[in-house]
């Protein structure tokens, strides 16, 4: 049974610690960071999508203004290696590639050489300097492109353009289909979009020539992973010269071995359960590969200099900042080579092109179902469409894993089967963006849609009769999890239509169609991984789970005041904040005695995924209660010595320690951190007490539910869809601040809307993209974005810190929600929605006001 | 050190604010205290604050007009600084993010701004990344009309992007901004 909480600030509207900074113009993002002497960095970036690189020559360009110098492909060889596939399923094959094209192009923005000058202008002046001569070849842009047979692979290693195929069954699946009164199928393709922060990626590898530490600033949701990554990209020498460094540097060996040590500490029998033959089978394909790993590894132990990151206020990411960019590469590595600082800002337009793009996927699914409703079996296929590079260090193959164990969502089906396909094409870098399963929710919230319909039942009638219902639980999703022992997204969904009520709003849509108004109502209804339990992360990569730990190290300060630190890279989420509600709880101190120390690697324990996969409150949030607990505990024990007490009958009110009851005689944290630092023989400026505590989550539970509701209103004659009411019915369980929460899904719903009715990553048949900018590339604005309301379950949880991510829900609710909304608007023209973007000619291409125009892809 | 064949070469001008296409000196106040100084022609003025005058609380998103997170307030009117070239601004008074909460000499903050402290009760902002192009348009228009109504404060507010929030604390931060400064008003009034 957990134990009760104080709760002071637990569960608060407390006011974020970041704004005092960030709203006076006093935050400090990468941008703002330039060190004495600073080069600035321009790429030079490929016009087509498919090419050969004939010959570059930059002999003007080195001669112009400003210029320090120019490297290209064939150079970034030399000074670097190649990023290497890190997470391969079996049977996949990830290409190695280099931080520069070197002899051909795969995209258009690809980088082909990096110009350094004095300024940033003066870079971009000497870019369009370099002279590049192409040969092009026939780009493969489309999912139907790469799947032709006689399409010329984009990766020749691979030997066609299919990187990974799967075939994944449980139950009875031709039996169920066998067996089903209908049988219905529908295809759902959803366009390519991207994540946007609107603070673009950069960062400044800064040099001190005396110094064997390189400075990374970075904006990065991941320091540490970026961090190792760029210490095995751009440690580049001979094996023969990184075994003679490491023969005389046993003291780096030592210290290796000890840290690979900590962070696989215990893990040993859950990595047993990994899967190792996709690396083999990467190797069979491409021997290279292993070149490349033993001299990356050898590199890495004996480098003469070492990346250490440093990331502060970071504007956003949705995910695009986890994954490392090839660019970071190249300026570590061209800033070690010339030993001075190296700046590069990413301006829109490269972000909008090599900032990372997402979803571009193809749904195939098929409902069996009985006349009543009862859904017997379900069938999937998925194919996604990577783009040229693969992200590092996920790539597609990762989250079509997520999407296998997901498409089941709440509901009772007992025998599914998906094929899974992924292909490369001449396209931008694929990456995770908020909810990089999302798709699996929209095809499967649309199709629940599409056969209720079919049958004649209401779309939240078909939802209730196949759900889990509290009654039912404990279960198991077919594809493994566990479900959350008390919460479930039936619940939310029968909150949401006693809010909405759907059948008042069925005769009022009667009357307005009467009247050549289209009116629409859509519901979507999901669970998601926030972060699931540990038979979760099993069902999604055996194994992987026991490396995602993370570690909160907590200090009482010689002044008394609280340090906490952590892996987690907050870039929006409010960390400052909810971690000091839940520390300053556990040891009954004021909030602002509490501080959060983050994204410097220097001084921040270890951890993969920086910030990411909905886990900032679950584990980050965890280990930070419970390592607030451990030094609690200590701290009263050095207390009840000062106050000759009992360290049972000790209590922590506002700072003071006291026998209960007697406040009088209290000690302060400050009184204690003196006694402690003494008795420890400090000299006063380190900590007086340290507690840390490791932490994977909760042993169960883990799941976030939700119900989106949205109405529309589309305009016959322009086609434009205006949202009058959003709803969302969200259970996270107990929240730390719901003014946070509140925050996260309307921002993710926002995301969703804008998804399916402006944004689209848009590429011509040729691989030219058509939405560089943001005239093209279209971010909702405050008149597209509803006014969303709210309304929160908290089901509470036995299990103590079973705190729920909320942060990538919005974003995959919504675009089910407005695609069913506007089906159910549109139902008696007899269209039917199949595809994510719907923007107004579209609508007007649906309805049959206009003809048809060829889809770009 | 390894040594690829690079093409490295020393410039021959050697300082990053060298004139290479016609300089002129600006002279302008900013955030209240008066500037001299010489620039580029083509120099922008969110790059002429940003790195001339290290004012790095204006923010660049877009650098094509778009965005407004560079909005500053210049002669009382909120303009993008990525559109506006520093030349432009001679002679003008510039307010940045920097210039809104009252400090004492040596640049502390005394007192926020009551936009400031709406945003921050509000909630207004996630990264913040975009929070000073939203708090210099939300000065000029509610200087304008100090009572908006929820429809107004969307319009006005629809020229700069938000990807975290939605938008919908940040509108919630401009009323209650409003709220605070008609507060503030009517004291100041009977303080009178
Ligand atoms: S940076 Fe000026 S409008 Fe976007
Ligand atoms: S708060 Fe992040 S862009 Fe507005």
């Amino acid at each position: 049974m957990r134990e009760a909480v104080a709760g002071r600030y637990i569960g608060q509207r407390v006011r974020r610690v970041e704004d005092q900074r960030l709203l006076t113009g006093r935050g400090s993002f990468v941008a703002d960071v330039e060190p004495e002497g600073t080069v600035h960095a321009a790429f030079v970036r490929s016009p087509f999508a498919n090419a050969n690189i004939v010959s570059i020559d930059h002999s003007v360009a080195s001669r112009a203004k400003g210029v320090v110098a120019i490297y290209t492909g064939a150079e970034i060889c030399l000074l670097t290696n190649p990023f290497i596939p890190f997470s391969n399923l079996p049977g996949q094959f990830t290409p190695p590639f280099w931080a520069l094209a070197v002899d051909r192009v795969r995209f258009v923005g690809d980088p082909v050489a990096v110009v350094l000058a004095y300024s940033r202008a003066l870079a971009e002046d000497a870019a369009e300097l370099v002279e590049i001569e192409y040969q092009e070849l026939t780009p493969v842009v489309s999912i139907d492109d790469a799947l032709r047979t006689d399409s010329e692979p984009i990766w020749p290693a691979a030997g066609s353009n299919i990187l990974y195929e799967a075939a994944d069954q449980f139950g009875e699946v031709d039996e169920a289909f066998r067996k089903a009164d209908r049988v219905f199928t529908e295809t759902f393709t959803s366009h390519r979009l991207s994540n946007q922060p609107l603070e673009t990626r950069g960062c400044v590898a800064e040099v001190d020539p005396e110094s064997d530490e390189v400075v990374f600033h970075a904006a990065t949701q991941a320091g540490h992973a970026l961090r190792w990554t760029l210490a095995a990209v751009t440690a580049r020498q001979s094996a023969v010269k990184s075994i003679r460094a490491l023969a005389g540097n046993r003291g780096r060996l030592k210290a290796f071995a000890r840290g690979a040590k900590a962070a696989l500490a215990g893990t040993g029998d859950q990595l047993k359960k990994a899967d190792s033959s996709g690396t083999i089978h990467q190797i069979r394909k491409d021997p290279r590969t292993l070149l490349y790993l033993g001299r990356s590894f050898l590199g890495t132990l004996s480098a003469e200099r070492f990346p250490r990151v440093v990331a502060k206020d970071i504007g956003g990411g949705f995910g695009s900042k986890g994954p490392v960019s090839r660019e970071d590469a190249v300026i570590l590595a061209v800033a070690m080579e010339l030993n001075r600082s190296v700046k590069w800002i990413e301006d829109r337009v490269e972000n909008l092109t090599d900032g990372g793009q997402a979803r571009d996927e193809r749904l195939t699914i098929s409902f069996a179902v009985q006349d009543d409703g009862t859904i017997l079996g379900m069938k999937a296929n998925l194919v996604m469409n990577q783009g040229a590079y693969p992200g590092v260090p996920f790539n597609c193959g990762l989250f079509s894993r997520i999407m296998k164990v997901m498409l089941p969502g709440t509901y009772r089906i007992d025998a599914f089967r998906l094929d899974t396909t992924v292909v490369a094409s001449n396209k931008g870098r694929y990456i995770p963006y908020r909810g990089p399963w999302a798709n699996e929710t929209w095809a499967r919230e649309r199709m629940l849609d599409v056969v209720a319909r079919e049958l004649g039942m209401s779309a939240t009638q078909l939802r209730l009769k196949n759900m889990y219902h509290p009654s039912e639980l404990p279960a198991k999703m077919i594809t493994g999890p566990t479900l959350d022992p008390t919460m479930t997204a039936a619940t939310t969904l029968q909150r949401a239509i006693e809010l909405a009520e759907p059948a008042a709003f069925a005769a009022k849509q009667e009357d307005a169609r009467s009247r050549g108004r289209l009116l629409g109502i859509g519901f979507a209804t999901y669970h998601e991984a926030a972060p699931g339990p540990p038979d979760y992360t099993d069902a999604v990569t055996p194994g992987v789970g026991a490396l995602l730990a993370e570690k909160s190290e907590i200090s009482l300060e010689a002044d008394g005041t609280v340090t906490i630190r952590t892996q987690q890279m907050p870039h929006g989420q409010s960390h400052e904040t909810t971690y000091a509600q839940v520390a300053a709880d556990q040891l009954g101190v004021p909030m602002e005695q509490v501080r959060l120390v983050w994204g410097d690697t220097k001084n921040t324990p270890f951890g993969i995924m920086g910030t990411g996969g909905s886990r900032g409150g679950p584990i980050g949030g965890g280990a930070v209660q419970f390592s607030s607990r451990a030094l609690r505990t200590k701290i009263l024990d050095q207390a009840a010595d000062l106050l000759e007490a009992n360290v049972n009958d000790l209590e922590i009110v506002d700072g003071n320690i006291h026998v209960r009851g007697v406040p009088a005689k209290g000690k302060s944290f400050a009184e204690v951190a003196a006694a402690a630092a003494s008795a420890g023989g400090g000299i006063g400026d380190e900590p007086a007490i340290t507690a840390e505590f490791t932490y994977n989550g909760p042993p169960q539970g883990g799941w976030a539910c939700a119900t989106h509701v949205c109405w529309v209103e589309i305009d016959p004659d322009t086609g434009f869809v205006t949202i009058p009411r959003y709803l969302v019915v969200e259970d996270c369980g107990e929240m730390i601040n719901p003014a946070i929460v509140e925050g996260q899904v309307r921002g993710g719903v926002a995301q969703g809307i804008g998804a399916v009715l402006y944004e689209k990553t848009n590429y011509d048949e040729f691989g030219n993209l058509q939405s560089s900018t943001y005239m093209d590339y279209l971010m909702p604005t405050a008149m597209e974005i509803p006014e969303i309301e709210l309304h929160h379950l908290e089901t509470p949880s036995e299990v103590e810190a079973n705190y729920r991510g909320v942060g990538e829900g919005g974003a995959i609710g919504a675009p089910p929600a407005l695609t069913n909304a506007i089906e159910n608007a549109l139902a008696h023209l007899g269209v039917r929605i199949t595809e994510q973007h719907l923007p107004p000619h579209r609508i007007l291409e649906l309805t049959g006001v206009i003809k048809p125009n060829v889809a770009s892809r | 050190m390894n040594s690829p064949s690079a093409t490295a070469t020393q410039s021959a001008m050697g300082s990053l604010h060298s004139p290479i296409d016609g300089t002129a000196t600006i002279e302008l106040e900013v955030n209240g205290v008066g500037v001299t100084r010489r620039v580029n022609a083509r120099l922008s003025l969110a790059d002429f604050l940003r790195e001339r005058l290290d004012l790095t609380g204006t923010h660049l998103g877009c650098e094509h007009g778009v965005c407004g997170a560079c909005t500053v307030v210049l002669n009382d009117e909120a303009v993008r600084s990525c559109l506006i070239l520093a030349v432009q601004a001679d002679g003008s008074r510039i307010t940045t993010i920097e210039g809104l909460a009252e400090t004492d000499h040596d640049g502390q903050i005394i007192s926020i701004h009551p936009i400031q402290r709406a945003m921050q009760e509000a909630h207004g902002f996630q990264c913040a990344f975009c929070a000073p192009g939203f708090l210099m348009t939300a000065l000029c228009f509610l200087e304008r009309n100090p009572a908006p109504t929820r429809a107004q404060i969307r319009e006005e507010i629809s020229g700069n992007l938000c990807r975290c929030t939605g938008y919908q604390s940040i509108i919630a931060g401009v009323e209650t901004a409003v709220e605070i400064m008609a507060a503030d008003r009517r004291e100041g009034a009977q303080d009178a």
